[in-house]
């Protein structure tokens, strides 16, 4: 008889095989819903993993300046080191400062100090050059690490530092050109999204994500490497000579409007801008320190009165030495007075302020009394012609536009503007306007930057522009150059005479205004000397400023040395013969 | 001719020769795998040769950067060697006296 089947053991395979075949679907099911249904989640998970994304930084545009038209590198990158340390575990920190201080040749006390303040990061030293990185490593320092940094270099040191500005922390210019044309000299960053080993080293794979950096462009300047480092030797010695507190100095090429030098003293080094204590040193006075003119705007005035055809070089008037506007009396700067038959020239050759008023009253057409319609006319010269109280468009941070009241002011405050005080204005103001002066009255627009030039070697050359070809007739601008040049050969500017050489300018000693109350500081003045040479086809418009000298006497004997010195070398640079 | 002998012409050429090589179940199987596990080596292979390039493509680039440091150093170096600061502290510029007459040929 045939055994009955085992039902029991039937049975028992049958379960085992729907709970594997149930333990599959399980099994299948949450393969499908973490790999279908939570794909995009566990992808980001890895991703986050084997991914990183790193901002790859734009190298930096560098600048140069030009010396005799070859470019010259004045703000290059360098990619150096940072040295800190972990002094959580660091057992001997003096022994490691000590060692330390041996290679870099700072003082051992300032690494023991960083090491004993810090905690598990201490900041020790900033651009270490990879020769001396060399020789730290060598060493074999516990807890001692280097990083690589990038960093701004000014290889000419404290050059034109302050036209340059300098780069922070961060990256971002500040001041000068630096911080003027800081989008274009910084580029864009680009972006790596790229899969990484473990130890995070990105492998270069196809699935990497790679949007390159735009390196910035290149600028190229038109200061002069010469006559820049010869303005500021000259300009240091001016200050130095008259005591004073600063100066500054500023050559023009009035045929274009280009800047061939632009210097203040005292001045910085950009590579080591964090030592520097007066952020005041950081800006360039020429362009954003506005002040009082002085005598060197009776300039201004006068071509106002000679191209309106009010007076000319010979027209005369009583100087009296004093002159009464409205209940204010307005004398000479020195009290006496030339008489009768004074002409417009001698007004100019000694700085008469009566003489500059009796133009604003003749503007007026009245030699008696302050117009309304010569208020207007003196205003429209001063602010529509010659520019004054508006930006001149220069490429530096913090350009300052200067005050310039409109003709409602009243008519002791425009007696006053028509000799340099009451209004305010640049040194790059009143350089410009002399260089219209001296060039047959075109106003040209300064500009410091002779091209960019894009990463992909496309340039952009600034092409000299004139804001106002008619600011005063031709026929002025002679007259006025040969006033000018009576002042330097029989005037205030006679330090400055050069026999054989035919130079036009005018001194101006400011009183400067009280910044806390009415009124002005005393003893204390702003010396200027604006002027141009050869007055007849002039090459170049040099300005200097002297702030507040000790010595004696006015600008005559503080900024005119400036001018004659630094007008000679240029004489002898820019290779020009005398002319008799 | 009839009909039947046509036929028998006509299929004459049409007898199959058999395959020699038969493969029973474990052998396609075995096959197959084998198949799977070539692959999957030529993929490995593949993968591996990519990431290896892949290394050697980011040491190419801290050479790279590390050749762009140098010349960056190098132009520094040579800028400062040319400043104006140099050459004028140089014993060649000390030596030289100003000018103090100066004649323009006509």
């Amino acid at each position: 008889m045939p055994a009955a089947p085992d039902i029991t053991a039937h049975r028992r395979l049958l379960w085992l095989y729907v709970m594997l075949a149930v333990m599959g679907v399980l099994v299948v099911g949450r393969l499908a819903y973490l790999q279908i249904f939570e794909h995009q989640h566990y992808q980001k998970l890895a991703s986050g993993e084997q991914q990183r994304k790193y901002e790859v930084p734009a190298d930096r545009g560098q600048i140069y300046l030009l010396d005799n038209g070859t470019k010259v590198p004045l703000a290059l990158n360098q990619t150096l080191k940072i040295l800190y340390a972990d002094p959580s575990i660091i057992s001997d920190k003096a022994g490691t400062a000590a060692k330390l201080a041996t290679i870099t040749g700072d003082p051992a006390s300032q690494y023991l100090d960083a090491l004993t303040k810090g905690k598990e990061y201490a900041f020790l030293k900033g651009r270490v050059d990879d020769a001396t990185a060399a020789r730290i490593t060598a060493l074999h320092l516990h807890g001692i690490g280097m990083v690589n940094e990038d960093y701004r270099t000014y290889p000419e040191g404290s050059l034109a530092s302050q036209v340059l500005g300098f780069v922070n922390d961060n990256g971002d210019g500040q001041y000068g050109i630096e911080g003027y044309l800081n989008r274009e000299l910084k580029g864009s960053p680009g972006q790596l999204n790229a899969r990484t080993d473990t130890n995070g080293v990105p492998i270069a794979t196809s699935d990497n994500i790679n949007k390159a950096a735009v390196p910035g462009s290149d600028v190229v300047l038109t200061l002069d490497r010469n006559i820049q480092a010869e303005a500021e030797t000259d300009i240091q010695s001016g200050v130095q000579a008259a005591k004073a507190t600063s100066g500054s100095i500023l050559v023009l090429d009035p045929n274009t409007g280009a800047i061939k030098a632009m210097a203040n003293y005292p001045s910085y080094d950009p590579n080591n801008y964090s030592k520097v204590t007066n952020y005041h040193t950081f800006s360039n006075q020429v362009t954003s320190d506005a002040f009082e003119p002085g005598s060197g705007f009776k300039v201004i005035t006068m071509a106002a009165g000679i191209d309106l055809g009010k007076v000319t070089p010979d027209t005369t008037y009583t100087d009296t030495g004093c002159i009464d506007v409205t209940s204010t009396k307005i004398c000479n700067f020195d009290n006496k007075n030339d008489g009768s038959n004074t002409t417009m020239t001698t007004v100019l050759r000694d700085s008469l302020n009566t003489g500059v008023v009796f133009v604003l009253r003749m503007l007026g057409t009245d030699p008696n009394a302050i117009k309304n319609v010569g208020k207007q006319a003196l205003y429209g010269y001063i602010t529509g012609h010659f520019a004054f109280g508006k930006l001149t468009g220069i490429e530096q941070a913090g350009e300052e536009s200067g005050v310039v009241n409109a003709p409602p002011s009243n008519d002791v405050n425009y007696a006053n503007m028509t000799f340099g005080q009451g209004l305010s204005v640049t040194m790059l103001q009143m350089a410009d306007a002399f260089a219209a002066i001296a060039n047959g009255g075109k106003l040209y627009k300064p500009y410091l930057v002779d091209r960019q030039i894009k990463p992909d070697g496309t340039q952009t050359i600034t092409q000299p522009l004139i804001t106002n070809p008619h600011v005063i007739s031709p026929q002025t601008s002679q007259q006025m150059a040969a006033m000018m040049q009576v002042v330097v050969q029989h005037g205030t500017g006679y330090l400055a005479y050069t026999p054989g050489y035919e130079i036009a300018g005018k001194t101006g000693t400011a009183e400067i205004p009280n910044p806390t109350g009415l009124g002005y500081l005393p003893d204390a003045n702003i010396g200027t000397f604006t002027g141009f040479a050869p007055a007849n086809a002039p090459k170049f418009v040099v300005m200097v400023r002297i702030n507040r000298p000790t010595i004696g006497g006015d600008a005559e004997k503080t900024t005119v040395p400036v001018f004659a010195e630094l007008t000679r070398w240029l004489f002898q640079y820019y290779a020009i013969p005398p002319s008799s | 001719m009839s009909t039947a002998t046509m036929t028998m012409r006509r299929n004459q050429n049409l007898s199959r020769s058999q395959s020699e090589i038969k493969l029973g179940p474990a052998s396609s199987g075995f096959v197959i795998v084998a198949i799977i596990a070539l692959l999957a080596l030529l993929y490995l292979n593949a993968i591996t040769k990519t990431s290896e390039f892949g290394y050697q493509v980011t040491k190419l680039q801290q050479q790279q950067t590390q050749a762009v440091a140098q010349n960056q150093e190098l132009q520094v170096e040579a800028a400062r060697l040319t400043s104006i600061q140099q050459i004028q502290n140089s014993g060649a510029a000390k030596a030289l006296v100003p000018t103090t007459q100066v004649t323009y040929a006509k």
